[in-house]
């Protein structure tokens, strides 16, 4: 390690403990403790109506890609009816969409496979430059957007970027396949509450009951089905 | 002719009169007082009586005076305290020996005639706030310990603070009136046909106690029914039956049960909370054991409401169904798979008489803003209920409290989704999350 180097560590260093003290608060309980609502520690559902971080065309896009990944059929309705398209605007708009919980500062050196996905770029900024690079190609070679496009081309231009064989400019086309298909997924899995799964479509595909924290009614039945009705955080969300 | 039948009209409205003058003679009479000194005021030094003040300060945990008194967090018995009536707020006062802005100038007599007749030094009348329509039942050798005690209090410099009554409940003298129509002024005289158990429960029940300052319903003007302890509404909440009826009241806990209830401030099914959680901790907590048992016994042997299960709603209906789910996913962890509860931590429903309540507001009240269960010296957890404002709909809120109240042994009428709609706005509950985005 050089002089600089050694510097900028020691800088890095210093901010961090700064941060830290500047997040944390003492803790002092008066006992017993008053009940009623803490206001920060209720579940923050987004908010509702129009987007909040993706362009129109954009989404129109992302619900395009998202159903051939999830499409509808005798399983269940497809992502974009789930939600999902809501879920990740609301998202890319939120703390994930800023890499909030992302070291990001540099130094920037290429990691190891073993290290995962390194990005500089944030998710909201991934979908913005993704959503345009294949926007780009589309129009290039097809004269349309790839919400236009027939199934079978969708699903081969996909595959393309999943198997790292279709090349976009300036983005990694198989990370950013990555991303929406990790993203399709949360939005299918999650709580209601959030804005993707909606009617728990996802959790009752898959028979998981949800917010749920009692079992003891159902201890001594063993070896059947439950069909447990899922919970969500917040009834009637979605 | 004519000039006879005008004496006979005036006649009859003096006589009229008179006995009007009489009543009112009669109900302001204060003389009951008078065995108590008028010439020692409260400031100066007194004359050390160490077991009198002891015997006062037991006096004092009986009548409660501190949970008025002394505000929360604030000096000991220095008053600010603001009751909420539907009449406006009223404030405690300061009643440490104080010259300016206690009672430091009053004489015994003077202490004697508020706590039991309502009235000031002055003369001024006191609001029924402070419950001496209770208080004229102590007599008064409790009285002279009382007076020992609070003389023997340390004096503090604190201003009342003025009441926010609107016209025309800032008119003192109306309490004339109000007296005349509510006030007893009667001493507490012993039913000679009933045991000296029995006795002592009621003087404590109906004097110093005061338990139905909350537990009798009120009319439009604040004065007791003749439903003496048969439950009654108060602001956000619901005071239950306490008499011996076995489906609303406490007829179906053993005297035992009753004074533990009153001792930790729980028993095998109840936990008390809110304003009787306050009344446990400040006052029951630290009555002995005879005089637990004295309370017990007399409630016990009141007939009641004859308020009785009505037929049970039954199981399949939607919204017991709906209610069914929301307790299985969002109350039974505390309340147990068959409203068990948890003994002296978490209330149980099963076949519990404060549940079956006609009044649902307690148990809609507590769903909407949490509880937190009386602490006391014999049950220091304290459990918390938290608030499901933001988690259930009102709906949601009577659909379950439905379900409880008709489940497990019990039966009570439904609970109906708009007075969970009224409640959530009087006791100033958040909407439901998913609602406010």
């Amino acid at each position: 390690m050089n002089r600089r180097d050694a510097l900028i560590s020691l800088v890095q260093l210093t901010a961090l403990s700064v941060a830290g003290s500047a997040g944390a608060s003492v803790i002092s309980a008066r006992t017993p403790m008053p009940v009623g609502t803490q206001p920060e520690a209720l579940p923050k559902p987004p908010r509702k109506g129009g987007l909040a971080y993706l362009a129109a065309d954009e989404a129109r896009e992302v619900a395009a890609i998202y159903d051939r990944l999830i499409p509808q059929d005798e399983l269940g309705m497809s992502a974009s009816q789930a939600g999902c398209v809501e879920f990740i605007d609301r998202e890319l708009a939120g703390a994930f969409g800023q890499a909030a919980s992302v070291y990001r500062l540099g130094p920037i050196v290429p990691g190891t496979a073993e290290q995962g996905p390194q990005f500089t770029q944030t998710p909201a900024e991934r979908y913005r430059s993704g959503l345009g690079a294949l926007a780009g190609y589309c129009q290039a070679h097809y004269g349309k957007p790839f919400s236009a496009l027939d199934g079978d081309t969708q699903d081969s231009l996909l595959r393309a970027m999943e198997n790292g064989t279709l090349h976009l400019p300036a983005i990694n086309a198989a990370a950013f396949f990555a991303l929406l298909l990790q993203n399709v997924r949360e939005g299918y899995l999650a709580d209601p509450m959030y804005g993707g799964n909606r009617d728990m479509v996802g959790w009752k595909l898959i028979g998981f009951p949800g917010a749920r924290y009692d079992y003891r009614p159902y201890l001594d039945k063993k070896g059947m089905a439950l069909n447990l009705e899922p919970v969500s955080l917040l009834d009637g969300a979605g | 002719m004519k000039s006879k039948l005008w004496l006979g009209v005036l006649a009859l409205v003096l006589a009229a009169g008179g006995t009007a003058l009489t009543a009112l003679y009669a109900n302001g009479n204060s003389n009951a007082d008078d065995v108590a000194d008028d010439q020692v005021p409260a400031a100066d030094a007194a004359a050390p009586d160490p077991a009198a003040i002891t015997r006062g300060a037991y006096v004092a945990v009986q009548g409660d005076c501190a949970a008025c008194h002394t505000k929360p967090g604030g000096n000991a018995y220095a008053g600010g305290y603001g009751l909420q009536t539907p009449f406006g707020v009223i404030y405690s006062t300061n009643i440490t020996p104080e010259r300016d802005t206690g009672i430091g100038t009053w004489t015994e007599r003077d202490f004697f005639r508020a706590v039991r007749h309502g009235k000031r030094q002055d003369g001024a009348l006191l609001y029924p706030a402070m419950p001496y329509n209770a208080y004229v039942k102590m007599n008064d050798a409790d009285l002279h310990d009382l007076w020992a005690y609070i003389r023997s209090l340390k004096p503090v410099a604190q201003a009342p603070t003025p009441n926010t009554l609107g016209f025309p409940y800032n008119i003192r003298l109306a309490m004339l009136g109000w007296n005349l129509l509510y006030f007893k002024n009667a001493p507490y005289v012993a039913e000679p046909g009933q045991p000296a158990q029995w006795n002592r429960g009621r003087y404590l029940v109906d004097g110093a106690g005061h338990c139905g300052a909350c537990h009798t319903p009120k009319d439009a003007l604040g004065g007791d029914t003749s439903a003496y302890l048969q439950g009654a509404e108060l602001l956000g909440g619901y005071a239950p039956e306490i008499t011996g009826n076995p489906h609303v009241g406490v007829g179906s806990w053993s005297i035992e049960q009753v004074a533990q209830y009153l001792k930790v401030g729980s028993n095998h099914m109840a936990v008390a909370a809110g304003a009787m959680g306050e009344a446990v901790e400040h006052s029951t907590q630290y009555l002995n054991g005879p005089d637990l048992a004295a309370i017990a016994v007399y409630l016990e042997s009141l007939p009641g409401s004859g308020a009785q299960a009505p037929a049970a709603i039954s199981a399949n209906d939607p919204a017991m169904l709906r209610g069914a789910h929301i307790y299985e996913t969002q109350c039974m962890a505390c309340h147990n798979v068959q409203g068990q509860g948890i003994d002296g931590m978490v209330t149980g429903f099963a076949d519990n008489p404060g549940i079956r309540a006609l009044s649902p507001s307690n148990l809609i009240s507590t769903v909407l803003k949490g509880g937190r269960a009386a602490v006391t010296e014999g049950n220091v957890t304290g459990a918390g209920m938290p608030s499901f404002a933001w988690r259930l709909d009102d709906a949601d809120i009577a659909a379950v409290l439905t379900y409880v109240r008709n489940s497990w042994g019990n039966a009570a009428p439904a609970v109906g989704s708009p007075l969970v709609s009224k409640a959530r706005a009087a006791v100033h509950a958040e909407p439901v999350l998913d609602k406010q985005r």
